[in-house]
């Protein structure tokens, strides 16, 4: 931590500069108000830097057969002339690609529909089209094993117990499975970064289109989707980097089928016996493009914001559908909401009521026994709740904190540094948590956090802390400085000002950051499957454990993570918490 | 033959309401072509309501708009065309220019839909552009243009096509103000080049009185007022327009009526009336109404703010002239706005510097032809 204290006596020495001779004691108040937002922000340039040159600096290492160690691009010539590599990358392109096409064509007509029809239960559906986002992709993934594994799935014997029909064609196994459970998962990404420009949007860009002679597909075609264009774009691009990432979805319905995909094969190199290298190697490559690709989108935005909010009392207008309008509208809702939050619960729950599952529910085998089995009698998944449940309140808590720090750096300071700052604080969103999971792995071993809780801590708080930097930065943005300014015009200290002016200001904001971080740390797994070791199981981890040694037990515990992650989108409504993303 | 025919726009009955809130109570007008009309109102008057029916942004509940010969609504045949069908401009408050497209193409959009071939709408374009003055500025994207320049872009666009009608909505409320001034004269101009008939909604009176070859004032959903700019203006027949054009408006008790004007006023007025203020004030003023009034009766007097003339009391030799006190100044450049107190009622002044302070004792002269009086019930 030699660099996080260097910076504070920085900031010390520069705030004793600006105010008083020579010698003089720094100034308390200088001293926290410049150095805290700065070590915030050098704690986060750690978080990112670490794992990154861990990485680097493993994947040029070679180890040859006898002991020695020579710096080679060997472990990139290899895994580039391997033909398993080029096969992951390939279907892990067309994984992330056939999710983001979904979630776009999805996203944006769920939201049109919500923001833009008169569709009959518009508030509900405008709430619903969101659970998917508290939702775990690996337990959806499972959840629609239950439900469409070829032979067995619950569709497949209803269809055959009460229409007659076979349905061989329906196998959630292998890409187009992949595909669709992603898609489920992230069309409420696109839903959130598409709704806000198609609320604002005045209502006048498209009226004046039909007035002076477009009809209602051209000017859809020609002014409204060109205008949500840049916020449709970033959300493909985070929906694309983070889907092509997920460790979850591929390791639950394509590996086990033995279809590769790059997150599952940094895995398996990891499997006994180990290639560090190799893995590395990998890592180092999805790096180059996620990041490339995060930095291409940071300044494709810049480059292209439109201002499409104007003049007062202008609402884009809501259209009345007609009939076979409202019968498709709703057809959509439905369908989206049923396949990806309704039918998975109920197949977790018929699953976990039944003693042994045979892919029906009989009454006969009813119980309750997965349950407290799971909750009270088992070591494994009484340890992984408890886990689960520190992880995610301390590493919410302290990503909230230091998104606080960060965000203030990024917002008050005067810095020149603040742009670039700000681009390296946003990098590890796009980064797949198996890679920040293999950053932290290389990292810690040998040191005395390996296989701890904590080194899994750091890894949730450095894969996520952007997230709670940009909910956080979203309403400082809306904030005026003068705000602070005149409470320490009145006589505030800066500690004061904090307390008593900004923080409650930012309350809302800070409310949303820390119950999205708590959501995604009760069901990560990509980086703790890395990381875990006996006794700092997750339920995540647990449910992987378990695999299909129990489906009683696994879908028991899956209902319980379910049931934290739905308790926290309950306290999202209940504090109208605002998700909107810009 | 229908005398509807010689109108370029007619409305008959329109009707629309929101829920229970009546925003167009059965409106029925007409526009001659090449003229220009104005509505006029406070917000939520139905002003824009009644743009966006001409439009077919809005659907109407009930009535009928002919626009150029062609039914575009009528609620008794089921007819309602299309905004694309009714073959129109239309200038926002907001601009609407969009964003993502050059000058030019925003411009060129109204010939674009309409497949014209791409050489005929550059040369199109390009005169519109010069006729709005954005010659030099056909390649840049139009989120480079202030505002005053989008507003031009904007009525490029709503003209490039030769539209029958054009509809101005709040057009100029969103430039300051003498980028408006200016942005007025210019439509004038224009307007009287290219021959378009056109109608403004806006709340501001300058802009429908500099712009209007006819002004409606709605009120609540009705139209209240209609006539010609001047008209309007000089003679406001009720007073929600009294009240709106911001005159002051007491409320009295009408004491006698005359034939013969009071004072040595001008014989210009269908009669004179003689109407007590609550203070114990009487003042002659001159009917805003064809309609005689009674003795006895409730009236409203109205008088213009720049008709109220401060002077010092010696100097008190007008022809109806009261003793009152100045309850405030303020200064305002050229004018000085004065708020006087004659005896309990308070009215509004406005005048160059009568060189008079708050407390000051003045006289207050009324000319009787500039005093206006209204029926209670109008």
């Amino acid at each position: 931590m030699s660099t996080g204290s260097d910076t504070l006596a920085k900031a010390g020495a520069q705030g004793s500069q600006s105010q008083a001779a020579p010698g003089a004691p720094p100034s308390h108040s200088r001293f926290w108000e410049k150095g805290l937002p700065v070590l915030g922000v050098a704690a986060g340039i750690l978080l990112v830097l670490g794992p990154f040159l861990a990485t680097l600096i493993r994947s040029l290492l070679y180890w040859q057969p006898d002991g020695s160690v020579v710096v080679t691009l060997q472990n990139f010539t290899a895994l580039l002339g391997d033909a398993r590599f080029l096969d992951a990358a390939r279907n892990t392109l067309l994984c992330g690609a056939g999710a983001t096409i979904v979630s776009c064509v999805l996203g944006v007509t769920l939201a049109w529909i919500v923001s833009r029809t008169d569709v009959p239960g518009r508030s509900w559906f405008e709430v619903g089209n969101l659970i998917p986002f508290f939702l775990s992709p690996y337990v959806g993934a499972e959840a629609w094993r239950y439900l469409a594994a070829p032979g067995s799935g619950i569709i497949h014997k209803m269809a055959q117990d009460y229409l007659g029909l076979k349905l061989p064609f329906l196998n959630i196994y292998g890409l187009a499975g992949v595909i669709w459970v992603l898609a489920i998962f992230y069309t409420p990404y696109v839903y959130l970064f598409v709704i806000s420009p198609l609320r604002r949007m005045d209502s006048a860009l498209e009226d004046a289109a039909r007035v002076h002679g477009a009809s209602f597909g051209y000017t859809v075609r020609h002014i409204t989707l060109p205008l949500l264009m840049p916020a449709l774009l970033s959300a493909a691009m985070i929906v694309f980097v983070t889907s092509a990432g997920l460790f979850d979805v591929p390791f639950a319905l394509a590996a086990t089928h033995g279809i590769r995909t790059i997150p599952t094969e940094i895995y398996s190199s990891l499997q006994y016996p180990a290639d560090f290298g190799r893995a590395a190697a990998f890592g180092m490559l999805v790096l180059c493009l996620t990041v490339t690709l995060t930095l291409w989108q940071r300044h494709y935005l810049a480059s292209r914001r439109f201002e499409t909010v104007s003049g007062k009392g202008y609402r884009p207008r809501v259209m009345k559908l007609s009939l076979g309008g409202r019968i498709v509208a709703l057809t959509v809702e439905v369908l989206y909401i049923g396949l990806g939050v309704v039918l998975p619960i109920i197949a977790l729950l018929m699953v976990s009521l039944q003693s042994i599952w045979t892919g029906k529910f009989r009454s006969g085998y009813a119980t309750i026994e997965n349950f407290t089995y799971v909750l009270l009698n088992y070591d494994l998944t009484r340890t992984a709740i408890v886990n689960s449940l520190f992880l995610a309140v301390v590493g919410a808590s302290i990503g909230v904190g230091l998104s606080v720090l960060q965000s203030y750096y990024l917002n008050r300071s005067t810095s020149k540094a603040r742009g670039f700052m700000e681009a390296v604080l946003s990098l590890p969103i796009g980064i797949p948590g198996i890679i920040l999971g293999l950053g932290f792995l290389i990292l810690s071993v040998r040191t005395p956090l390996y296989s701890t809780i904590w080194v899994i801590l750091i890894a949730y708080v450095a894969h996520f802390f952007p997230l709670a930097i940009r909910t956080v930065t979203a309403m400082f943005v809306a904030i005026n400085p003068e705000l602070e300014q005149s409470a320490r015009a009145s006589g505030a200290s800066w500690w004061q000002t904090m307390r008593h002016v900004l923080l409650p200001l930012l309350k809302p904001a800070l409310i949303a950051a820390w119950l999205m971080l708590f959501v995604i740390f009760v069901r990560e797994l990509g980086s703790t499957i890395l990381l875990y070791a006996q006794g700092t199981e997750t339920i995540s981890v647990a449910l992987v454990a378990l695999g299909d040694r129990n489906f009683g037990f696994v879908a028991a515990l899956a209902v319980i993570q379910l049931v934290l992650l739905l308790s926290a989108f309950a306290l999202f409504r209940l504090t109208r918490a605002s998700l909107v993303q810009d | 033959m229908k005398s509807d025919l010689s109108h370029f726009v007619t409305v008959r009955g329109l009707k629309k309401t929101f829920g229970s809130n009546t925003v167009l109570n059965s409106i029925s007008l007409s526009v001659e072509e090449g003229h220009t009309l104005a509505l006029l109102g406070p917000s939520g008057c139905g002003k824009t309501t009644m743009l966006r029916c001409l439009a077919g942004l809005e659907t109407a509940d009930e009535g009928y708009i002919e626009i150029a010969g062609k039914v575009v609504f009528d609620s008794a045949k089921k007819i309602n065309l299309m905004p694309e069908a009714r073959q129109l401009g239309i200038v926002f408050q907001s601009y609407a220019v969009w964003p993502h497209m050059t000058v030019a193409e925003n411009v060129g959009f109204p010939l674009k839909v309409r497949r014209m071939s791409r050489a005929d709408q550059e040369k199109r374009v390009r005169v519109m552009l010069d006729v709005v003055g954005l010659g030099a500025w056909y390649d840049r994207p139009a989120t480079q243009l202030s505002g005053g320049q989008q507003q031009r872009v904007a009525l490029a666009r709503a003209l490039v096509h030769e539209p029958r009608l054009v509809l101005f909505d709040e057009a100029l409320s969103n430039l300051d103000a003498q980028l408006r001034e200016q942005m007025r004269m210019e439509l004038s101009m224009l307007q009287d080049r290219l021959g378009f008939t056109a109608i403004y909604v806006t709340h501001d009176q300058s802009e429908a009185f500099g712009l209007a070859d006819r002004i409606i004032i709605l009120n609540k959903g009705h139209i209240d007022t209609e006539g010609a700019p001047r008209e309007v203006f000089d003679r406001p027949q009720t007073p929600f327009v009294a009240q709106f054009l911001g005159l002051n408006v007491q409320e009295g008790e009408v004491l006698e009526t005359a034939q013969a004007a009071p004072h040595g006023a001008p014989q210009d007025a269908a009669g004179w009336a003689r109407v007590a203020l609550p203070g114990g004030t009487a003042i002659w003023g001159k009917l805003g109404h064809d309609r005689p009034l009674k003795a006895g009766g409730k009236a409203l007097i109205c008088i213009r703010k720049e008709h109220v003339k401060v002077s010092a009391r010696e100097a008190m030799a007008g022809r109806q002239a009261f003793p009152a006190v100045v309850r405030a100044a303020s200064f305002q450049g050229l004018s000085e706005e004065y708020i006087i107190d004659l005896a309990g009622i308070e009215l509004r002044a406005i005048q160059p510097s009568a060189g008079v302070r708050s407390g000051d004792a003045v006289a207050v002269d009324l000319a009787p032809e500039q005093c206006i009086v209204l029926a209670r019930d109008a």
